[in-house]
């Protein structure tokens, strides 16, 4: 199988719910996902923001998150991101991994497929 | 070999196909997994996944009221 990587923009449900529902579907496939959150997504990533999100006619994001994360998904935020929004790792989830981008570089060069949101 | 239901009626794209991917964690070659789903486009993603994950899709059939009942062989 292959890998997938998302990138998300924002902490809007345009930013998080395209990404969500592909790499949902790409793990649930047997595809490896990494979802990297760019500094202006950071808000998402405060504890309990993205089990609370909701959508009409849009899936159960906590449902969705969890399925992602059981199936081995990995979510990393950009490290510039922390400054940006004056927070530090412990202000966020703990599920994420915090990383530079030339790690996220390395970690996806086999990526056969990368969405933007 | 296991036979298996797993409901996920009222459950919205992608998620019947989330919730198979986790159970097919503790399913083995052989067993059956039975699934009843009304989302629109879980006919084409339950045939798409089993392709690609190298499961039988035995048949999907729908039932009426927008149900669909599918039964994959792993």
């Amino acid at each position: 199988m292959g890998k997938v990587a998302f990138i998300c923009n924002g902490s809007a449900n345009s930013n998080i719910y395209p990404a969500f529902v592909l790499a949902s579907s790409a793990i649930a496939s047997g595809d490896d996902v990494i979802i990297f959150f760019t500094p202006a997504a950071v808000p998402a990533l405060k504890p309990g923001f993205l089990e609370s999100m909701t959508g009409k006619g849009m899936p159960d994001m906590k449902d969705l998150l969890e399925g992602v994360m059981v199936l081995g998904g990995r979510m990393m935020l950009c490290e510039l991101g922390l400054e940006a929004h004056d927070v530090t790792a412990s202000d966020l989830r703990d599920d994420i991994t915090i990383g530079g981008a030339t790690t996220f570089m390395a970690e996806i060069q086999d990526a056969k497929t990368t969405f933007s949101f | 070999m296991a036979s298996i239901v797993l409901d996920a009626l009222g459950l919205k794209c992608p998620q019947p196909i989330l919730k198979i991917a986790i159970k097919a964690k503790e399913l083995q070659p052989g067993d059956m997994l039975e699934v009843l789903a009304d989302c629109p486009s879980f006919p084409v993603d339950i045939k798409a996944w089993c392709e690609r994950t190298g499961k039988t899709l035995l048949f999907c059939a729908t039932e009426g009221d927008g149900k669909h009942k599918a039964q994959v062989q792993f």
